[in-house]
């Protein structure tokens, strides 16, 4: 191959060195691709992950003489004249009425590390950066590193326990806070710690992210109502898609007479793949939620009206509405399995005696099992990612009551629900203080991005190895 | 398997023709209740009919307009370098990186539209905001910077030309292209103070009048671009993939160069399948929502500039719809929006499937005579 190229080479030189330029481009596509999808991932694992490590808090002082202190977060040019200026977030919004601030580095005479600053994690007020003082508790009182030490013990009981403690903290600057230990959720001197400390301290605060509710207007704390919400929708919408989703295959493929109308129907279901979400979220809003919703209650729940019972947008008609949407998911790779089994193998069940019924439970179905559990992975992992139709049919910035809990029935199918997609959009869109939320909204989009692609790839790997199975069979 | 028993065999029976029955109702109900999707839809435009007047047109022409705006800047990205990549990883890339890279390519379709729209909206459109000179010029620069690979690939020895092969290219290009990013963010400043004399924003707008929205149909033409590269890259692949390998092999044997057989020969037999290819990447560029909303500002206007936002039928029915009464005329309205959407992905994707199944046919044809 390359001999011919070269020889046309020969003969038309320039010709050819610009026509052998165009498979650079191409290949420069496949790198460019490459660098894009590497360069999100990269973005969404260091930024998503990288929030949780203690960050070195700094002491700053101005040439005002002023001085405070916080952890430094990015560097922009200043606006119309040279140099640089600084964002630092300084927390300590109860005291200063601000999260943030920015400086010109010009006016930075100091930057010193010193290992007495803490850190301390309040709900309400958000974060304090300053100096411990005492602790003061049943008119006790430590102070200087037993302070710090006793900190450390009343923060592992439980809240309701520590009501009487009280901390006595100042700011970089002087000022004093009077702070109750009921509403500190951690404390830490990031200066101090080592490495293997702030790994531990990473890990938990990891934890905390994925095992808490948000706080603080969704800009603080975790996310484990939207993680509950999205895993309850998808299992149900699950239930729903995969007895249906494979009894449309069956019929499609061994009982419909395969004539044009097959065919077509096939074309169609196939299409449906790749109509819009946000018009099944339509048709969920106008059929579920207005008109079946809306019906039921007016049937069962006419007590309670006008203010809706079913007749607005939960978590029933959520999974509904998934359902719909990955139905062609479902039907069209449990479709391929059933092609892929060879027609011998019905043939030979029937020959032996079978009724159509044995021969697909006892031949077919066990057959194309994995098939339909990729189809069904595959519809998880889109239902997973989907926004769009949620927004109408459903999903809520904050729930005030998980939709399961242990009031009767249990199962509140009329409720609504968090979401992980929705709250990234939520947060990063809506709230009132983007800056400090956005860290929050990347280790949302990465648990999400990972949720996605690990259901992807299992589906991968089941179809490679289903492939695999079935070539060694033939 | 344990024989069966014969004394049951009208049971047996009863309860097949039972079974078959039951899954035919499920299976015709399954098919209904997607079909119920489109008859909603144009039942609850109806009314519209009846009302008659031209707000519809007046409310929905801006609409339609961002729609295709969106759609359009993102298959201008799309397209090219899906294509790109189609031909390469079909053609050129060595089997064992074409089983790791198209897999890997692939992936990209699975991250959801609100993550791409989050990095588009809140990371990318402010950056492009503050550089607006580096991003136009990376954008020029990429492409040249592929080719002087290429250049320099032929003006080099032998040894090194088998250490860097072309099947190969497409991963190691990716080092090459971070430094060549590197150096275009490093220059472009500098080639802006230079050439432009400032800033080039405040350039467009004295001297061309044009306005700069921070969300616009730039930003989201690349990361719907990005959203729409795999479905369009793996369909065309599949496509030029497919193509009987006699067809290039008889072209080259004639004597036509690599690129000559895939120019004049794959691109001509895979055609069909790449036209269906750019067909799904149009109907799904259309479709988005997420990644629209989140990156476009919102502003429903008629403007043609790249500089400027959009506001697409999706986005407005993500937004519009959750506040609109039911029965009341928005209602009817989006709804004919989303009707409109259902029947244009719906044409396109059937027009991609039939033709897709009329070239697998040919291809068969084909590789029977042969």
């Amino acid at each position: 191959m390359t001999s011919v190229s070269a020889n046309s080479a020969s003969r038309h030189p320039r010709f050819s060195r610009v026509n052998d330029l165009w498979p650079w481009l191409c290949a420069a596509s496949v790198a460019l691709s490459l660098l894009m999808l590497g360069a999100l991932l990269t973005l969404l694992l260091v930024r998503g992950l990288g929030h949780f490590w203690p960050a070195t808090l700094e002491e700053i002082t101005l040439s005002s003489g002023e001085t405070f202190a916080g952890q430094a977060v990015r560097e922009v040019a200043l606006p119309q004249q040279d140099g640089d200026e600084r964002l630092y977030f300084t927390g300590n919004q109860d005291i200063d009425g601000v999260r943030w601030r920015w400086v010109a580095i010009d006016e930075i005479v100091e930057r010193a590390q010193p290992t007495d600053l803490i850190r301390l994690d309040r709900s309400p007020w958000g974060d304090f950066i300053g100096r411990l003082v005492a602790i003061e508790q049943h008119g006790q009182r430590w102070e200087g590193d037993a302070a710090w030490q006793q900190l450390a013990t009343l923060l592992k009981l439980p809240a309701n326990q520590r009501q009487e403690s009280q901390l006595l903290l100042t700011t970089v600057d002087g000022q004093i806070l009077r702070q109750p230990l009921a509403n500190v959720v951690s404390a830490q001197t990031p200066n101090a710690m080592a490495w293997w400390q702030k790994t531990f301290a990473w890990g938990d605060a990891v934890w905390r992210f994925l095992s808490e509710g948000p706080r603080a207007a969704n800009t603080d704390g975790g996310v484990w109502p939207a993680i509950f919400g999205t895993v309850l929708m998808v299992i149900l919408m699950s239930v729903i898609v995969t007895p249906f989703g494979v009894l449309a295959a069956i019929y499609l493929n061994e009982i419909a007479h395969q004539g044009r109308l097959t065919r077509l129907v096939r074309i169609g279901v196939r299409n449906l793949a790749g109509v819009p979400s946000i018009v099944y979220g339509v048709f969920g809003l106008g059929v579920f939620v207005y008109g079946v919703g809306g019906s039921l209650d007016e049937w069962f729940f006419s007590d309670t009206l006008p203010s809706p019972t079913f007749g607005t947008g939960g978590l029933l008609w959520a999974s509904l509405t998934l359902a719909l949407l990955t139905l062609p998911v479902v039907i069209v790779a449990t479709e391929e399995g059933l092609a892929r089994i060879p027609e011998a193998q019905r043939e030979g069940a029937v020959a032996l005696g079978a009724t159509r019924l044995e021969m697909l439970t006892r031949i077919v179905l066990p057959m194309a099992a994995p098939a339909m559990l990729t189809g069904v992975i595959l519809a998880v992992a889109r239902a997973a990612g989907e926004v769009a139709p949620l927004m109408l049919v459903g999903v809520a910035k904050l729930a005030p009551q998980m939709p399961i809990d242990g009031e009767f029935p249990y199962l509140h199918l009329e409720r609504k629900f968090m979401h992980l997609g929705y709250h990234l959009f939520d947060t990063a869109f809506h709230g009132e203080d983007v800056q400090a939320a956005i860290p929050l909204v990347y280790a949302t989009a990465l648990l999400l991005v990972l949720i996605v692609l690990v259901l992807n790839l299992t589906a991968i790997f089941l179809r490679h190895y289903l492939r695999r199975q079935r070539g060694n069979e033939c | 398997m344990t024989p069966p028993r014969l004394s049951s065999s009208r049971q047996r029976l009863l309860q097949d023709r039972v079974a078959t029955g039951l899954i035919t109702a499920g299976g015709v109900g399954v098919l209904l209740a997607i079909l119920a999707i489109g008859v909603f839809l144009v039942w609850e435009t109806l009314p519209l009919l009846v009302i008659g007047d031209t707000l519809a047109l007046a409310k929905l022409s801006p609409l339609a307009w961002g729609t295709l705006k969106a759609a359009l800047a993102a298959l201008l990205f799309a397209i090219p370098v899906a294509l790109g990549a189609a031909i390469y990883s079909a053609l050129f890339m060595s089997a064992r990186l074409r089983s790791r890279i198209k897999p890997a390519l692939e992936m990209m379709e699975a991250i959801p539209g609100v993550v791409v729209g989050f990095i588009a909206g809140l990371i990318l459109a402010p950056w492009v905001e503050r550089h607006l000179a580096s991003a136009l010029m990376l954008i020029i620069w990429l492409p040249l910077s592929a080719a002087l690979a290429g250049l320099l690939w032929q003006l080099a020895k032998t040894r090194l030309r088998r250490r860097l092969p072309l099947s190969w290219a497409g991963l190691w290009l990716v080092p090459w292209f971070v430094f060549m990013v590197a150096i275009a963010l490093w220059l472009a400043p500098w080639l802006e103070q230079h050439w432009l004399g400032g800033d080039l924003r405040q350039l467009l707008d004295q001297r061309y009048g044009m306005d700069y929205a921070t969300r616009n149909a730039l930003i989201v033409g690349i990361a719907m671009g990005f959203a729409v590269i795999p479905s369009i890259y793996s369909l065309a692949e599949d496509a030029l993939a497919d193509v009987p390998s006699t067809l290039i092999e008889g072209a080259q044997a004639l004597g036509a160069s690599r690129w000559q057989a895939l120019w004049k020969v794959a691109l001509v037999a895979a055609g069909p399948g790449i036209f269906s290819a750019i067909m799904i990447g149009a109907g799904r560029a259309v479709g988005e929502t997420m990644i629209v909303l989140m990156a476009s500002g919102n502003t429903a206007l008629f403007s043609a500039s790249p500089f400027e936002g959009m506001r697409s039928m999706a986005a407005a029915i993500a937004i519009e719809l959750p506040e609109a009464s039911p029965g009341s005329q928005t209602y009817h309205l989006l709804i004919l929006a989303a009707l409109v959407l259902f029947i244009f992905t719906f044409l396109v994707n059937t027009l991609a499937e039939v033709v897709r199944q009329r070239l697998r046919r040919r291809y068969r044809q084909i590789g029977g005579t042969l």
